[in-house]
């Protein structure tokens, strides 16, 4: 990986839900911390990874005969034996139906920036821009820096998505100046239980928020404390209850609660791990709707917008 | 190969002998081999492909006689598969007859209307047995649609329905055109305040329509009397003349009809809801359903003994007065009309009509039909006396105009006797003023807005008395009606009762609405298929700019949104033009929302693309600023311009088919095209010599079509001159010259070609895979094709995913799109039609790409045989996840390939949570930046597919639900299961 290139997970135009107007997604590979409940697996780690979708092969075996580590294995149950294999992607290149795919891309920021210069359109007639969002864009702060600079030459709003695990004061100079608003995950508030599912103690995570929000309220650009609902993970009372005590020690006015949605646990399976918690009933299925609906009551009643 | 007479031939011939004993022995029977002219003589043969079968039954003179062969002269013969298809034959009704030639297994030649004589006197004998297996097909039809499709939440319908109880506010002040509404969106009201419109609208969709017989009664009893070909004294007639004549008699013993409630007087037929009979055209493809069409599955129609009684006794007048009989006869059946009958490669429309145009209502209405005349006899009085063609054209101009005035004269007395009758003072002061506006229009300039829109109806009548009812468009009536709405408005002082002025232009546009919504177009079963759901595709364009160039967007426009919102009707099918740099987001955000409540109305035009394109057929930038969209969406220059843009079309992958093979074409079994190379003997050394191939295909196709359209052009200049549209388009009263003979200013004809993004993904597929990359070969490729890909798998899943598509984003897909677009315009750009004018080229698909897709086979692309094309030029659902690839490749194509407009269908699917304003904002940035990037054309179906499906099951609680096809308008509980289908299947994109 040179200076100029980014590990890129995935481009998505067209998004209507990561921020104001229409926008252009700019997945980032690689995630300093490991929620159990990651969404996006496949973004986690910072490297390459070969994806196997067991629903879209037609059984062709194509990928068997060009395999020259012989890695490939109906009777392995994630198909690929990610020890032995090499990454050489021949089966991707070869494969007709798209089952096997590359996962992670690397791009030079230059031609990050064109593919995105082709929505820019729909961002002046809706007030959109670029989301970064990941894994973690502040994973690699100088590169992303690049591509913040690169865009907002270009006059582009630029939104990024973080989950606050970071260096402040390299955050300050290589990110702050370039974004435009940003959305803060804040998950869970007890810190045992953060380092539990999170793998790293939410203290940094809280402190940056902290920081950022003061800048908020003395002008600077807009942060919004967001929090996924994971259900008996961050959607219990005691945590929300926590949530809105901090918000109210920081002046915070504003969260946005996100619904739940169980569709990323095939997605473990294609990059061949292990989740414990794809056993778990509970998180298979979409949320419970009285929970959320109890979530949602305890912000509204805290005079906390949700 | 030939084989010998099987026991099909002698069940045949016994089956055939016992339908003549029938009819020779029973004078219940035997009386219909008559009628008013005398007995009804024609021939049918019967046969199969392989010889096991020929037998024919003789019409003549009030007996039926069976024939154990095809004589030379048979009227018409069905050539059936084979045996099988024969026996099965037996086991349908009449109505599914026409469906065996859509599904290959039957081809018919000869006189169509012969073949539905024959129909009709099967059914006289096979009536009861046929309407017991019609109801019991329809029984089983919605179990199992309820089975299939049938839903478990009984609120799934509640969301679209409505959507109607929250209406947006508009900013006044942003359209400079609109002066009096200060909420141009008139969100304040809905259908509840307007209770007698609600009423009409309700009892609207409660009725069936019913067949009329009114105008092919009365105008063919003059025909009987002052002849056709010939007059009385045995002159040949000159055809406009005969046809003026005729007319005017037409117009002066219709019924005179004003509807309970309403604000606009007169009606094309006097039934509540009428199915126009033209029996010159498409009149007697019905024949055969007489006795059943009240009965069929799909749009019933009501038929009493009258009329049918009526049109079985016209209808052998005009047996060889049809235009395509007529170049039957006259070019001795050519290649080209065989070509067409199979429809697979191509398919004329001229056939059924040549009404798609916008008639100069401005003038009349603006100047009144006597001033008219007096121009009229200007002009003869320039005239020099041995001009005599010129002299009857102008002649049969002013009978035609004098019918009209007639008629508007008897509506004006039937206002006063049902006034005099009347007790309500309201609708009484009403009608005494229907009888004051019938005296004035159309004979003088409208005054008011009142006046102006009962002269337009008035006209509308008369020409729709001429004229099929088939696109016939009335164009840009906003521009129309500003002036009255404005001049009225000015003489009004008193607030409330400028509300009360506003309110009362509501809904004399919503009478106008339900008066043209009353009139509906034929459709025999075949249609259906073909064209399922089309209706009278009565086009209202508004927006876009003046001829100056100016903002066009008034009150009318917005006035006009505002019935659309609230009737949500089929027809009158709306279209929107916007400009960009110049109407106002105020209005596109408007345009954005009434598509959202109506899930799928108006059409959306920009103006750049379209101005930019149509300039290649006229210098005069102001006339093709003012143009309006016909029948789907395509371009008329208003009032100048005989565009008949429906003439033709074509279907693009047959082209391709037939270039993989040599010029046979495997559906059909039929080798037609020219032979241009075998993939067998590896003629095609790379891809520009296989795409050679395809563009002699298409020109050969395309050389086919044109000349079966200037046949046809020539049947209507004779059997059908249309004096009366001559006088609403400018250029013929001046060339005294009818406009179906080139007396238009402009004279172009339109053709719709279909399929492109099929072949454009299937060329991908050859050039990328065959001839760069050498996966395959391309008689792999073949292979794969002719076995519909069944012993290929993964020869199918490299075509599907290793090809960038048309609509991906793909630089060299859109490149191909545009060679293929390019190759088809360059072709028709070649010909000129029968009026001295030029060919334009569209890429929109009416249904056909339903129809065509089930004759034929698979593609390279990976599309299987008999599946649907995608629609209009619609990307394929595959091509990208992200509808932005979508709208920018589609905004990249050439429009000066396209000059007959495009068709890019839309599915979005707002999510609930969203505000109405956010699901309106995305909507309008979508629209605006297409337009910003060139976008031609852009229309919607605003809805999801669990809706849908559950339309599919419960029809009853949807029977207003409108959606597009290609480029119109219906409403989705009428189409057949197979286009309801094709809907669901497109791509859909949450928003």
């Amino acid at each position: 990986m040179t200076t100029t290139q980014l590990l890129i997970l995935d481009i998505k135009g067209n998004s209507l839900d990561d921020g104001p107007g229409i926008r252009t997604v700019v997945f980032f590979k690689g995630c300093p911390i490991d929620c159990v409940w990651c969404h996006n697996p496949e973004s986690k780690s910072n490297e390459v990874e070969l994806s196997f979708d067991q629903t879209v092969c037609i059984g062709c075996d194509t990928c068997l005969e060009i395999c020259h580590l012989d890695c490939l294995s109906r009777n392995n149950p994630y198909y690929i034996d990610r020890n032995t294999c090499d990454l050489c992607m021949e089966c991707t290149e070869t494969c007709p139906s798209g089952a096997l795919s590359q996962v992670g891309k690397l791009m030079e920021i230059e031609d990050v920036v064109q593919l995105i210069l082709k929505d820019k359109p729909f961002f002046e007639t809706s007030n959109g821009g670029v989301t970064l969002s990941g894994g973690e864009p502040t994973f690699n702060m100088e590169k992303t820096s690049k591509l913040m600079q690169a865009l907002k030459k270009e006059g582009i709003h630029i939104l990024i998505e973080t989950c606050g695990f970071f260096n402040l004061s390299k955050f300050k100079e290589l990110i702050y100046p370039y974004a435009d608003m940003i959305y803060y995950d804040i998950k869970i508030m007890d810190s045992v239980l953060h380092q539990q599912h999170c793998g790293v103690s939410n203290e940094i995570i809280l402190n940056n928020f902290r920081e950022l929000n003061r800048d908020y309220q003395r002008g600077g650009i807009k942060v919004l404390p967001r929090t996924p609902l994971i259900p008996g993970i961050t959607d219990t009372i005691e945590n929300i209850k926590g949530l809105v005590e901090f918000y109210h020690a920081e002046g915070v006015t504003k969260t946005e609660l996100l619904s739940y949605n169980p569709l990323w646990h095939e997605k473990n399976l294609m990059i061949g791990m292990k989740n414990i918690l794809s056993s778990d009933e509970k998180m298979t299925k979409f949320a419970d709707v009285k929970q959320e609906q109890e979530c949602r009551r305890i912000i509204f009643e805290a005079g906390i917008e949700g | 190969m030939k084989q010998a007479k099987s026991s099909m031939n002698l069940l045949t011939s016994l089956t055939l002998k016992l339908m003549a004993s029938q009819f020779n022995l029973r004078p219940s029977l035997k009386k219909y081999l008559k009628n008013t002219d005398g007995w009804i003589n024609f021939s049918i043969g019967i046969k199969t492909e392989n010889g096991t079968v020929e037998q024919a039954m003789l019409f003549n003179d009030g007996r039926l006689k069976v024939l154990p062969y095809v004589p030379e002269d048979a009227d018409a013969v069905m050539r059936f598969a084979n045996d099988d298809v024969l026996k099965e034959m037996v086991k349908i009704t009449p109505n599914e007859i026409l469906n065996l030639v859509m599904k290959n297994k039957m081809i018919l030649e000869g006189n169509m209307a012969y073949l539905q004589a024959f129909n009709f006197y099967i059914s006289l004998i096979m009536g009861k047995k046929h309407m017991k297996m019609l109801e019991k097909a329809k029984l089983q039809e919605e179990n199992s649609r309820k089975e299939e499709y049938g839903s478990d939440d009984l609120e799934i319908s509640k969301e679209v329905n409505e959507r109607n109880n929250y209406r947006m506010k508009g900013s006044a002040g942003e359209d400079p055109g609109v002066k009096h509404l200060e909420d141009p969106y008139l969100s304040a009201y809905s259908l509840d305040d307007f209770p007698r419109i609600k009423m009409q609208h309700e009892k609207y969709f409660a009725s069936k329509p019913a067949i009329s017989s009114e105008r092919p009664w009365l105008l063919t009893e003059w025909f009987r009397e002052n002849g056709f070909e010939d007059d009385k004294d045995g002159n040949p007639w000159f055809p406009e003349l005969r046809q003026a004549y005729a007319y005017k008699y037409l117009m002066e013993n219709k019924e005179v009809v004003i509807r309970p409630d309403s604000l606009i007087a007169g009606t094309c037929c006097p039934e509540d809801i009428a199915v126009v009979i033209y029996p010159d055209t498409t009149g007697t493809m019905i024949w055969g359903e007489l006795n059943s069409i009240d009965k069929r599955i799909l749009n019933p129609c009501t038929i009493t003994e009258k009329t049918a009684a009526e049109l079985h006794d016209i209808y052998p007048f005009w047996a060889k007065r049809i235009t395509r009989e007529w170049v039957r006869d006259k070019y001795n059946y050519p290649l080209s009309q065989k070509i067409d009958e199979r429809a697979f490669a191509s398919f004329n429309f001229k056939t059924v009509a040549l009404s798609h145009t916008i008639p100069d209502l401005p003038t009349l209405v603006n100047e009144g039909t006597n001033s008219i005349i007096g121009r009229i006899k200007e002009q003869m009085n320039k005239l020099k006396k041995d001009e005599t063609d010129k002299l009857k054209t102008l002649q049969s101009m002013i009978i035609c105009l004098e019918g009209l005035n007639t008629y508007a004269s008897k509506l004006a007395a039937e206002a006063l006797k049902l006034a005099n009758d009347e007790t309500d003072p309201k609708r009484k002061a009403e009608l005494n003023k229907l009888h004051e506006i019938c005296n004035h229009v159309p004979q003088n300039p409208a005054k008011n807005i009142d006046e102006a829109i009962n002269s337009l109806w008035i006209c509308w009548i008369g020409l729709i008395m001429e004229n099929n009812n088939v696109s016939l468009s009335p164009g840009r009536l906003d521009q129309l009606l500003q002036p009255y709405f404005e001049s009225d408005m000015e003489n009004i002082t008193d607030p409330d009762e400028k509300k009360r002025y506003i309110e009362h232009v509501i809904e004399l546009i919503a009478c106008y609405f339900l008066r043209n919504g009353e009139q509906l177009n034929l459709v025999p079963d075949v249609a259906n298929y073909l064209f399922g759901g089309s209706h009278a595709q009565t086009a209202i364009t508004l927006g876009g700019v003046t001829p100056n160039g100016s903002d066009a967007v008034n009150d009318m426009t917005y006035i006009f949104l505002k019935v659309t919102e609230m009737l949500s009707m089929n027809d009158p099918n709306m279209n929107a033009r916007y400009k960009v740099g110049v109407n106002s987001d105020t209005y596109l955000k408007r345009l954005c929302e009434v598509n959202f409540i109506t899930v799928s109305t108006p059409s959306l035009h920009g103006d750049d693309a379209i101005i930019e394109s149509f300039s290649q057929n006229s210098d005069v930038i102001e006339d093709v600023r003012d143009w309006g969209a016909t029948g789907c969406v395509e371009i008329t220059l208003s009032g100048k311009h005989m565009s008949h843009t429906g003439a033709t079309s074509i279907n693009i992958v047959a082209g391709l088919e037939m270039a993989l093979n040599n010029g046979y074409h495997p559906l059909m079994n039929w080798h037609l095209g020219p032979e241009t190379g075998k993939i067998e003997t590896n003629d095609f050394k790379n891809f520009d010599e296989f795409y050679a191939a395809f563009a002699r295909q298409i020109e050969f196709i395309i050389a086919n079509t044109v000349e079966f359209n200037n046949m046809a052009s020539e049947a209507y200049a004779y059997l059908r001159p249309t004096p009366l549209l001559s006088v609403a388009i400018q250029g013929a009263i001046e060339n005294a010259l009818d406009v179906t003979r080139g007396g238009a200013i402009y004279n172009t004809s339109g053709t719709f070609n279909i399929g492109l993004a099929d072949v454009a993904d299937s060329m991908m597929v050859i050039k990328k895979l065959v001839f760069e990359e050498k996966v395959i070969t391309l008689q792999e490729l073949k292979n794969a094709v002719d076995s519909n890909f069944e012993n290929d798998p993964k020869l199918h899943a490299m075509v599907q995913n290793k090809v960038n598509r048309f609509g991906s984003g793909d630089d060299e897909a859109i490149d191909m799109a545009n060679k293929v677009a390019g190759t088809i315009h360059s072709f028709y750009k070649s010909h000129k039609n029968y009026r001295g004018g030029d060919y334009t080229v569209g890429f929109w698909s009416v249904a056909q790409h339903v129809a065509y897709g089930s004759l034929s086979g698979a593609l390279p692309s990976g599309r299987l045989a008999w599946q649907p094309f995608t629609p209009g030029l619609t990307p394929h659902p595959s091509a990208s996840k992200s509808f932005l690839d979508n709208i920018r490749d589609v905004a990249k194509l050439n429009p000066m390939y396209m000059d007959n407009n495009i068709a890019f269908n839309v599915r979005l699917v707002p999510s609930a949570q969203d505000s109405r304003e956010k699901t309106v904002d995305t909507m309008f940035s979508y629209v605006k930046t297409y337009f910003e990037q060139g976008g031609m054309q852009i229309q919607f179906n605003m809805i999801n597919s669990a809706v849908l499906r559950d339309a599919m099951a419960n029809p009853e609680e949807y029977k207003n639900l409108l959606v597009r096809i290609s480029g119109y308008n219906a409403y989705f509980v009428n189409l057949n299961r197979e286009m309801q289908l094709e809907i669901i299947e497109r791509a859909e994109f949450g928003i």
